[in-house]
């Protein structure tokens, strides 16, 4: 699918909302001459009238706007089509509002937004197009649920949370269940903006991830080690998994800890 | 009479009654501390009613008379009254009369000659003895006939003690044992009917919950005390009972009562009805209404604090959700202007490099910075505050913490011995933290070098220490530092907002970790220390 300007014949057109009419001729300015094709609309109605005609690649929206503030609006898309969404936001991680924006929002900039990292997300966003995961449960087995649209897991009984960069990686995963999806794969789901990610980030990460969402981390029966390759994730009681190994991981094996 | 075993029964049932209410409706703690506080009044004041209502008469000499009977002497019921005691007396006397006169009475039929024969002495023993047989066969007829009701009064009243007060003693008659069944059968049901009003009034008070308005517990308790005291019609008016005539008691026509609403000092109403004509009210009946009307006083005064703490509490979550809504405005309000003059500094110091562009970007994030951090102490202090930590290395946010001071003049070292090591944080309040800590060392280390250090700490974590070569942190002040508002003493003309080193102490505690101020080493200016969970690079 869309990997990004430049890599494909169409540009990947992006719908922007936004109250500030300078941030809005200027963001599409910088987004324009990056390859983008940029549609704008100064509030949620607007937003709605032009969905009506064209649906954007993805839509970047603020979060506070007069009458439909972003949340309502981002809501609104939502029920109307799975459209990928930026919020873009004045308040940053670790704010309550933050927490529901998960739930409808792919990723979130904070304002003042630094460009290229904006656009280091617009692009993983615009990627991750490919992946295939169904914003539903997917049911991994007796002891593992994952909802990862809104972030969870449900180990056994208990809900646990997952981080964005957690989530992103299990939708890696999830998309290729049972297959092996190398560690510089997850690397560059789970760290697109981030210059300087190394394999170590992944490793540790997973080993977190196993903490969570393993009922014995040491032990682990859906996220497995396909050591000096990547990492797989299988589901629990299908006894065919060892045998539909990974094709590309040769020094495969099932892991154990 | 007051049974022990129903006085304790519902004795019991109040303690219990407490947590069950309490656990039952799922109410907060304030709910449940003032209901187990209305079972301890209840438990009190339904003592106070026992010792009011039947302390002084009935407990004690009922278990006296109880005790008595029971040690089998039934020696009280011989001090009941003269009458009684004459009757036995002439029993007696009758059973030793009788053979006495029966023999005078022979000797002188038969022969007063013959009775100095000697077949009259053996016809004499015979008489003696035929007639002794019959006197103690008479005294004892006459003994068990006057025993039989005592008996059953007895056992009427070891049944009112166990508990039954229901059954009735029947002794025919109009005598006085018969007037002592009657007296015992009237009050076994004053004191039934008595128990049944209080375990309806406890039961009524039971049912109640702070959660009730006050209105409400007054309509319940009117219509309680009807069915409780079987009154023809009953009232609770939350007024000044002096506004409330007592009305005059006409014979034949209903009868008036009324009690007043008392809880503590203060008068919350009156409590008023009538009863059928028919029925006695006494002394008793009247205190068990006062009981009742004070319960139902405290009630619904609790009811009334109640609703104000919860009315208080409400306003209290809105006026936070308000605060938390106009910050989030001034943020976004201030938020917005920034973001555009930061883009566009940008964009043109691309097309025409400019030191002053740069230096324009460079205030504006430091602005947006100050009012993130404004927004992050209230964050904090409502506890919305939640960091989502993910592994990063320290070394990439420090120099992009450095590089957004843009100091090119002093001389800055980033010293990583963490050896792979990754920390466990939120980037963005971990920028928060490092940008305030950096900017910090640059405004109070005069532009001495800046070193900083990032080296595994003990059990899993990361240390990374930030020092300059500058004076140093005063000894006065060491203690007020991560104080909010607080400045070095020296420091007041500075630019801060005197939050940067509280609101980066708590980010730090939120992420699991924290901010020291490290002790004094010579040549060495000041020098704080972020400590934050941490993991080895090794594949897993």
């Amino acid at each position: 699918m869309l990997s990004g300007p430049g890599a494909h014949e169409t540009a990947p057109r992006i719908l922007i909302v936004d109250d500030d009419p300078n941030l809005l001729v200027l963001l599409a300015d910088q987004l324009r001459s990056d390859g983008y094709e940029i549609q704008t609309a100064r509030d949620g109605d607007e937003a709605l009238r032009r969905l009506r005609t064209s649906w954007p690649d993805l839509l970047i929206i603020d979060m506070m706007m007069p009458r439909m503030d972003g949340l309502s609006l981002a809501r609104e898309i939502k029920g109307r089509a799975d459209l990928p969404i930026i919020v873009l936001s004045a308040i940053d991680a670790g704010d309550s509002k933050a927490d529901l924006l998960d739930e409808v929002a792919e990723d979130y900039v904070t304002k003042p937004y630094h460009y290229p990292e904006l656009r280091a997300r617009i692009n993983r966003v615009l990627r991750r197009l490919g992946d295939k995961v169904p914003r539903q449960s997917l049911v991994l087995g007796p002891s593992l649920t994952l909802d990862l649209h809104r972030r969870e897991a449900t180990v056994g009984t208990q809900v646990v949370q997952l981080t964005p960069t957690e989530s992103r990686l299990l939708y890696a995963l999830a998309a290729n269940i049972g297959q092996t999806v190398t560690t510089d794969t997850l690397l560059a789901r789970g760290w697109a903006e981030t210059e300087d990610a190394d394999p170590s980030y992944v490793w540790v990460t997973m080993r977190r991830l196993r903490q969570k969402v393993e009922v014995d981390p040491n032990r682990p029966v859906h996220l497995q080690t396909v050591r000096g390759v990547g990492y797989r994730l299988v589901m629990a009681d299908a006894g065919a998994t060892t045998a539909t190994t990974a094709t590309n991981a040769t020094t495969a094996g099932p892991a154990d800890g | 009479m007051v049974e022990p075993g129903g006085v304790s029964a519902t004795g019991a049932t109040v303690p219990d009654a407490a947590p069950a209410v309490a656990t039952g409706a799922a109410a907060p703690a304030l709910d449940a501390a003032a209901q187990a506080a209305l079972a301890r009044e209840v438990s009190d004041r339904e003592a106070a009613a026992r010792d009011a209502l039947f302390g002084d008469t009935w407990p004690d000499d009922l278990d006296r008379e109880a005790d008595r009977g029971r040690e089998g002497g039934r020696g009280g019921w011989l001090n009941l009254g003269l009458s009684f005691r004459t009757r036995l007396t002439i029993a007696l006397v009758a059973a030793s009369i009788i053979p006495l006169a029966g023999f005078g009475i022979l000797l002188l039929i038969v022969d007063p000659a013959a009775a100095q024969g000697a077949t009259i002495g053996r016809f004499l023993l015979f008489i003696l003895v035929v007639a002794a047989i019959s006197g103690i066969l008479l005294a004892y007829l006459l003994a068990a006939d006057l025993t039989a009701p005592l008996r059953a009064i007895a056992a009427a009243v070891d049944r009112a003690s166990a508990g039954d007060l229901s059954t009735p003693i029947v002794v025919p008659g109009e005598d006085e044992l018969a007037r002592l069944a009657d007296s015992h059968n009237r009050l076994a049901a004053d004191l039934e009917r008595r128990n049944r009003e209080l375990g309806r009034i406890l039961q009524a008070i039971q049912s109640g919950s702070p959660h009730d308005s006050p209105d409400f517990i007054a309509g319940r308790a009117a219509n309680d005390a009807r069915t409780a005291f079987g009154m023809i019609d009953a009232y609770v008016l939350l007024v000044d009972p002096d506004d409330i005539a007592e009305e005059e008691r006409i014979p034949g026509e209903s009868l008036p009562i009324r009690a007043v609403l008392r809880a503590g000092s203060e008068d919350l109403g009156v409590l008023v009805g009538h009863l059928p004509a028919t029925r006695l009210w006494e002394r008793a009946d009247q205190d068990l209404l006062e009981l009742y009307a004070s319960e139902v006083a405290v009630a619904i005064r609790n009811a009334q604090l109640f609703a104000r703490v919860e009315s208080q509490n409400s306003q209290l979550l809105e006026l936070d959700a308000a605060k938390d809504d106009f910050l989030r405005g001034v943020s976004h309000n201030l938020q917005t202007p920034l973001t555009s003059i930061r883009a566009y500094a940008d964009q043109l110091g691309r097309d025409r490099p400019d030191r002053r562009l740069g230096i324009i970007a460079e205030q504006t994030d430091r602005l947006s910075r100050m009012v993130r951090q404004l927004l992050t102490v209230t964050r904090l202090e409502s506890g919305a505050l939640k960091p989502r930590s993910e592994v990063v290395a320290l070394a990439h946010p420090v120099r992009r913490a450095w590089e957004a001071l843009a100091a090119a003049d002093v001389t800055f070292t980033v010293d990583d011995r963490s050896g792979g090591w990754l920390a466990v944080a939120d980037v963005d309040q971990l920028d928060q933290v490092l940008w305030a800590l950096l900017d910090n060392a640059l405004k109070y280390g005069n532009r001495t070098p800046i070193t900083v250090e990032i080296a595994p700490d003990t059990q899993s974590r990361l240390r990374l220490t930030i020092c300059d070569l500058g004076a140093g942190v005063a000894e006065s002040d060491r203690a007020r530092l991560f104080r909010r508002f607080e400045r070095g003493a020296d420091r007041s003309a500075d630019d801060g907002s005197g939050l940067g080193l509280y609101v980066s102490r708590e980010l730090c505690r939120a992420m699991e970790g924290d901010l020291v101020l490290e002790p004094h080493v010579a040549g060495r200016g000041a020098a704080f220390s972020i400590y934050l969970p941490g993991e080895p690079p090794e594949e897993a």
